[in-house]
């Protein structure tokens, strides 16, 4: 490893989480300057992260019997998916299966208001894409209790366990570039803690928009009940409460060539809003996602982009629509991909479409899993 | 029970509208209606006809017969009900609800809903389609086949007990030999007709013309500098140079004919055994005596006590 490179600098809290993902693929330290800027109490949180093997740590309440338990904290405020996500770009370059459980007081399954998507959608609309790279056995997402977001935007209890356990060299060289018609709309929809007859009328409106236009939309129905949380008191240390109460909806659409468009909407932590109006909101959010074009979404722009830069050194090829390359987090990705060495990506118009999706080539770096030189 | 109150109604009424005004020969249709309408409920039709085929006894049935003070304002109205359906109706089909068979059944719901990728779903079944006439007549040719295959397997490999023989199923000692040759190429460990019990001159025989040739034929090969595999080592039997006997078999002599019988050697060692024995707590008194006074320990002790009592 090469360790006399000085740490790539970066400023500002954004992308944080694709940094610390490029800096473990790459293997470059960063040094990360005024995180909380803006912050009153603790301004200029500098954060150095040297990827590698630390030495002398312990095998703590992580790793035993392969699975790691994590436990996020009950003021997490966002949605599970911003662990997940990022975790899934790490685990195909691990040296062995990747198998977590995330447990705690902080775990939200639903898409929550800070714009994480649901866990569903997670397993239904992300994961499958990593099929086209090649990834695609012993993968799992196990939602073992469901969660929305706690009375205050904070916390959850759900339990949710992620098995990765396809570990390749290199992933495959992209080509996508036909996005094909909408084949098919599946969804889930859920209710925690509250009555089912919410997933029913979910169910209702959004099939009375979606069915018009696509004649296979199925969506299928989860009631589960609230999870309990320890909250001691003074009388009773083992006092326990209700929390992540409400209900939402996650839908996906294929298209005949294997692209994937989700949407997630959930109900607000403050409550009044109606079923109907939950339903309807998700079905006109999937129908903007299709209508941005090209073959990927931009909540999974990020993952495919930087996925087929880990790849082999070799051009890929991915159409996009205009809005989703313009999405400010692709482009905060792209500089900080230029940043870490990667060559830049070549965009140009898309022939013979008339929606303005551009083709986007990337040039894989061809580090790949360093843990797997021989694969 | 509203719709007995009408029955009885229409009951009163019919002979009255016989009565008053005999239904014209051309209007048969009128007939049949008023018949339905006395039945059921008015039928929809255009103002003018309405109006034409109108009586009063008709608006009375229309008010469930127990209104009778029916008036030519009601029937206005209905006209006018008749004209506002003259507008296009707008039907929407969103078809929000799915059929009772359109909806999945459990399995789907569990494949959808369990931890695995979508993707993985849609890989056709594993479950077996169901066998069509023509696959069942292809499978009962193809155990046919596979009898005749492996009655050739067999022939080929017994051939040679069988050049003297015409017919091919062999029959008496070549019967017996190609029985053996199945249970070994079953995986029998050895022949059925091997010889276990033979004269030990004659088994010895066996022994040292077996070890004369593995012999010969290391010679040989050392000389020709050819490298062997390392001479296997002998077994050893497992019970020690002891006959194994059986459950209430004595250690010593041999027993036969229900009598036990001990030769002189086993009389000698009988005795001799007791005499170790005895010379063996001699010395152990001895010993004890030596213990008690030294060490005091529990040996000691123990043979001590043993040497106080003689």
């Amino acid at each position: 490893m090469a360790t006399s490179q000085p740490p790539l600098r970066f400023t500002s809290h954004h992308n944080l989480v694709y940094r610390l993902v490029l800096s473990t693929l790459t293997g470059r330290t960063v040094h990360i300057s005024q995180i909380r800027s803006s912050s009153p109490t603790n301004p200029g949180t500098v954060l150095v992260y040297k990827p590698g093997l630390v030495t002398g740590s312990t095998a703590g309440t992580g790793a035993s019997g392969g699975m790691i338990t994590y436990e996020i904290p009950s003021n997490c405020n966002r949605g599970l998916s911003y662990f997940l996500i990022p975790l899934c770009l790490l685990a195909p370059f691990a040296k062995a299966p990747m198998k977590v459980l995330f447990t705690g007081p902080g775990v939200i399954t639903s898409s929550t208001q800070t714009g994480d998507m649901s866990v569903d959608s997670v397993r239904t609309a992300i994961l499958p894409l990593y099929r086209q790279f090649g990834i695609f056995n012993n993968i799992e997402l196990r939602i073992l209790r469901r969660s929305n977001t706690g009375p205050t935007g904070r916390g959850g209890g759900g339990e949710v366990q992620l098995v990765f356990g396809h570990q390749v060299r290199l992933p495959k060289t992209l080509h996508l570039m036909n996005a094909g018609r909408i084949k098919r709309i599946r969804g889930v929809v859920y209710s925690v803690g509250v009555s089912g007859s919410n997933n029913a009328r979910m169910i209702e409106t959004a099939r009375g928009i979606l069915n018009p236009l696509s004649p296979d939309t199925y969506i299928f129905s989860d009631v589960a009940s609230a999870p309990l949380v320890p909250a001691p008191d003074k009388t009773n240390p083992q006092a326990k409460k209700k929390i992540g109460l409400g209900f939402g909806l996650s839908l996906v659409a294929e298209s005949s060539t294997g692209c994937l468009f989700s949407a997630d909407v959930a109900s607000p932590p403050q409550g009044g809003q109606a079923p109907e109006e939950v339903g309807k909101q998700c079905a006109f959010q999937l129908l903007e996602t299709v209508a941005k074009g090209g073959c990927v979404a931009p909540a999974a722009a990020t993952t495919m982009f930087t996925l087929m830069t880990m790849g082999s050194e070799d051009v890929g090829r991915l159409q996009v629509g205009r809005d989703v390359i313009a999405d400010p987090h692709v482009v905060q990705l792209a500089r900080d991909l230029s940043k870490f060495g990667a060559p830049g990506w070549g965009i140009r118009d898309a022939p013979d479409n008339g929606d303005g999706d551009v083709i986007v080539s990337v040039v894989g770096r061809g580090i790949g899993n360093v843990g797997r030189k021989v694969a | 029970m509203v719709v007995k109150r009408k029955r009885e109604t229409t009951v009163v009424s019919k002979p009255k509208a016989k009565e008053d005004s005999p239904p014209p020969v051309d209007n048969a249709q009128d007939v049949f209606r008023r018949l339905f309408e006395a039945q059921f409920e008015p039928l929809d039709l255009p103002a003018s006809t309405a109006k034409s085929t109108n009586s009063d006894e008709e608006e009375n049935e229309d008010d469930d017969g127990s209104d009778i003070s029916g008036s030519e304002g009601d029937w206005d109205g209905m006209s006018d009900i008749s004209d506002e359906s003259n507008q296009v109706e707008v039907v929407e089909h969103t078809d929000a609800y799915a059929a009772p068979e359109d909806r999945m059944d459990k399995k789907t719901w569990k494949a959808f809903m369990s931890g695995k990728l979508l993707s993985d779903l849609d890989k056709p079944s594993t479950e077996p389609e169901p066998t069509s006439k023509k696959e069942e007549e292809e499978d009962a040719h193809d155990s046919a086949n596979l009898k005749h295959d492996l009655a050739l397997q067999r022939l080929l490999k017994e051939s040679h007990l069988l050049d003297s023989a015409d017919d091919l199923a062999p029959t008496g000692k070549n019967r017996l030999k190609a029985l053996d040759m199945r249970m070994q190429s079953l995986g029998a460990k050895t022949s059925l007709y091997a010889q276990n019990k033979m004269p030990t001159a004659h088994r010895r025989g066996i022994k040292a013309k077996a070890a004369s040739k593995e012999d010969r034929r290391r010679q040989e090969a050392k000389e020709n500098g050819i490298i062997l595999e390392k001479p296997s080592k002998v077994q050893k039997s497992s019970n020690n140079g002891r006959r194994e006997r059986g459950v209430a078999g004595s250690s010593v002599g041999k027993f036969s004919g229900g009598t036990l019988n001990l030769n002189k050697d086993d009389i000698e060692r009988v005795q001799a055994s007791g005499r170790r024995m005895m010379g063996g707590r001699g010395r152990g008194k001895t010993r004890g005596g030596r213990g008690g006074g030294g060490r005091g320990g529990r040996g000691g002790g123990r043979g001590g006590g043993r040497g106080d009592k003689r």
